[in-house]
């Protein structure tokens, strides 16, 4: 940013003594526009020193994905896209015959046991259930009355969502794919952190009546913004930054609208 | 502790096992460490879900079958009047088939062993068969708070096998597959099938009377409030019982002790399944026609006809698809189509919001309250079944939803306000059948692994 023409420096008029001294005495004064001093990159410094960057929902260090940061202005709309409560889809890595002391595979070994009985159909009943019980808490945690017509057509709409703060919530999960001893699910969550997959992950292996451990979070979907809008490690430059601003404007107008009237 | 070391040199032959090397174990040793740890198995591969039995509602008359529910082992708990959420039952053997009365229940397995059905809660009018009192064995017990075997004088108890139960309001029926028909408990209006004797007393009675005459072998029994319906396998329907509101559907309106054929509007057509748990009855036939018959004050019958009992089976004509399935409440009736949809009519909390309280034309129950998205596009409702006031589906991946009016718990959702409209139910495993009371219902229950 910094390395963009900058705008020119001011103009002033100022009186200035008259190169060739004349005739030796007052009013050799001579108007010229110069430059202010002022004015000069060498004594102004960079133009941007410090830029206001805020970031979306937290990604802790060992998960990866999707990742909305707030540039300046934006950090206002950060504030809105949070109160949208939008849901977040993340594709989790599992491993199962391992349990570990803080559910991933880095972890320190507690247990290990075998897992040769499970199949995908008793994993699919096992998310059946979690996506059941998750349903409930989203109608229960969403306050609104149960007795109401509205809260009925909003029930049939699937529009009900909790507009507050909430435990974490899970409102569809599914198995991509079952390697045994390895698996992937997708999960979209509300008010979740990853440590809470992670231990989603080894309930599910307690539940199967074995041990897993997660190999992988990644944040696939963060709202409206998805893997495409997403920028490389290699593309953090100013013009992709730029031209990402642009694509995701519209976009994330539209959805503040909807959402919050 | 040099004396120590020095016995342990001299024990092992080196002096190696006292000290391990300081600092974090390098990522070779852990990972060596990793391979050593032990393997436990928990389960192996062959293993079978187990079936297990939930129960919940209203404890006090037993019909729970907890006794710790209604006489607590300990001194200082107090009797538990409403059980709000799904609580496991202990049985000795899979049961197939449960059916909740008015304020008793029966549970039935199809094993060949002699206990082949359990009663417990109200038995005054021996609708439990007579349970013989410990204390004295003359008398018998007016309420069994557990799950109590029930004598059959069946001819040969270790061939037969008994399909299923059903139980009204202060009696039951116990279908075999080769020996009939049992009926047991209040015969005031005839409803067990046997001439009604005047002044007779039905508690601690050890009268269990046997049905065998029949067109053919019966394959569905079922109750009503106090009458009874009999399906046989040839699509045959037979009633006996109180006809005040024409469930008998007999064409009178007066009480038949002998189990008669019925005519009317399903006469030669050949019926797959009867229901009824009020006062009126329902059967659909094997094309997916929908007959009733009976009581119809709270519109249950008004697309047909205006007047408040009907006492013969008329064909509802109801364009909603091939009808699957049907089942009757005290005042609504819910049915359940071939694609999977669910409708309701008649009076009552239907399950549309509060601002559906009647209708006389069915109206079906979005989908999406089942659990239908785009995210899970097949999922299905499998059945449906009815209770007094409250109605139970039942899903393809084996979850409950439940509606209706929560009286006394017994919707299990764990808070005591009326439901409007599909709400499920948390039971730690498939829910395979549900069998819905007045205050109670259970469940039969395939655990996951």
């Amino acid at each position: 940013l910094n390395a963009a023409p900058g705008r020119p420096p001011r103009q002033h008029v100022r009186f200035l003594p008259a190169p060739d001294g004349g005739d030796g005495g007052a009013t050799g004064l001579v108007a010229a526009r110069v430059p202010v001093l002022a004015d000069h990159p060498l004594v102004r410094g960079p133009r941007f020193r410090r830029l206001k960057i805020g970031a979306g929902h937290r990604l802790d260090v060992k998960a990866s994905g999707v990742f909305i940061l707030g540039i300046g202005h934006g950090n206002k709309l950060l504030t809105d896209l949070y109160n949208c409560h939008l849901t977040k889809v993340y594709t989790v890595g599992g491993l199962f015959g391992k349990a570990t002391d803080d559910f991933s595979d880095t972890g320190k070994l507690v247990e290990k046991t075998t897992f040769d009985h499970i199949t995908r159909e008793k994993l699919e009943r096992i998310l059946a259930v979690i996506q059941g019980t998750n349903h409930k808490a989203l109608l229960m945690h969403s306050n609104i009355d149960m007795k109401t017509q509205e809260a009925y057509e909003l029930a049939v709409k699937g529009l009900i969502r909790p507009m507050g703060k909430s435990p974490p919530i899970i409102t569809a999960i599914r198995c991509l794919q079952l390697a045994l001893p390895e698996f992937q699910l997708e999960i979209h969550c509300l008010h979740e952190t990853q440590q809470y997959l992670r231990k989603i992950v080894h309930e599910i292996g307690l539940e199967l009546k074995s041990s897993a451990v997660c190999t992988q979070v990644r944040r696939i979907r963060d709202g409206v913004f998805t893997l495409d809008d997403a920028l490389l490690r290699t593309q953090w430059n100013l013009q992709s930054i730029q031209n990402a601003i642009w694509d995701c404007q519209l976009k994330v107008k539209t959805e503040l609208e909807k959402t919050l009237g | 502790m040099a004396l120590r070391g020095a016995r342990r040199a001299v024990a092992l032959g080196f002096r190696r096992g006292l000290a391990e090397a300081a600092g974090p174990r390098s990522t070779r040793q852990l990972r060596e460490a990793e391979e050593a740890a032990p393997v436990f198995q928990y389960v192996g591969k062959a293993a079978k879900r187990k079936d297990r039995v939930f129960v919940w509602g209203f404890c006090y008359s037993g019909a729970l079958g907890v006794p710790s529910f209604v006489k607590p082992d300990v001194g200082w708990k107090k009797p538990r009047r409403i059980q709000p959420t799904p609580y496991r039952l202990e049985t000795e053997e899979k049961i197939s088939s449960a059916a909740c009365g008015y304020g008793f229940t029966l549970l039935s397995s199809t094993t060949t062993d002699i206990t082949k059905v359990w009663g417990m809660g109200l038995n005054k009018d021996s609708q439990l068969g007579f349970q013989r009192s410990r204390r004295d064995r003359t008398k018998g017990y007016e309420y069994v708070l557990e799950p109590s075997p029930i004598p059959l004088p069946l001819e040969k108890p270790q061939h037969t096998r008994v399909l299923q139960v059903s139980c009204g309001r202060a009696h039951s029926l116990i279908l075999t597959d080769s020996e009939g028909v049992f009926t047991m408990g209040n015969n005031s209006y005839g409803q067990c099938g046997r001439k009604v004797v005047e002044d007779e007393t039905y508690s601690e009675s050890h009268l269990i009377h046997q049905l065998k005459e029949f067109d053919s072998r019966v394959v569905q029994v079922v109750c009503g409030q106090d009458h009874s319906l009999f399906r046989t396998e040839k699509g045959a329907v037979y009633a006996c019982g109180w006809g005040a509101d024409g469930q008998t559907g007999l064409g009178h309106y007066d009480i038949t002790s002998v189990p008669t054929k019925l005519r009317g509007d399903i006469a030669g057509v050949n019926i797959i399944q009867v229901s009824s748990y009020g006062d009126c009855c329902l059967a659909v036939s094997d094309e997916g026609d929908v007959f009733g018959w009976g009581n119809s004050e709270y519109l249950q019958l008004a697309s047909v006809t205006e007047t408040t009992q009907v006492n013969v089976p008329r064909h509802l004509p109801f364009k909603i698809g091939k009808v699957k399935e049907a089942a009757c409440g005290g005042t609504g009736n819910v049915v359940l189509t071939e694609d999977g949809n669910v409708f309701v009519w008649g009076y009552g909390i239907l399950g549309k919001g509060p601002n559906l309280i009647e209708t006389a034309v069915p109206e079906m129950i979005p989908p999406s309250l089942f659990g239908w998205s785009d995210f899970n596009p097949d999922i299905r409702v499998a059945h449906v079944r009815c209770g007094l006031s409250q109605f139970a589906a039942l899903t393809n991946r084996g979850e409950l939803f439940v509606w209706g009016k929560n009286l006394r718990g017994c919707l299990g959702t764990g808070r005591m306000e009326d439901q409007y409209f599909p709400w499920r139910v948390t039971v730690p495993g498939e829910v395979v059948d549900v069998a819905c009371g007045v205050d109670h219902m259970v469940s039969m229950v395939k655990s996951f692994t």
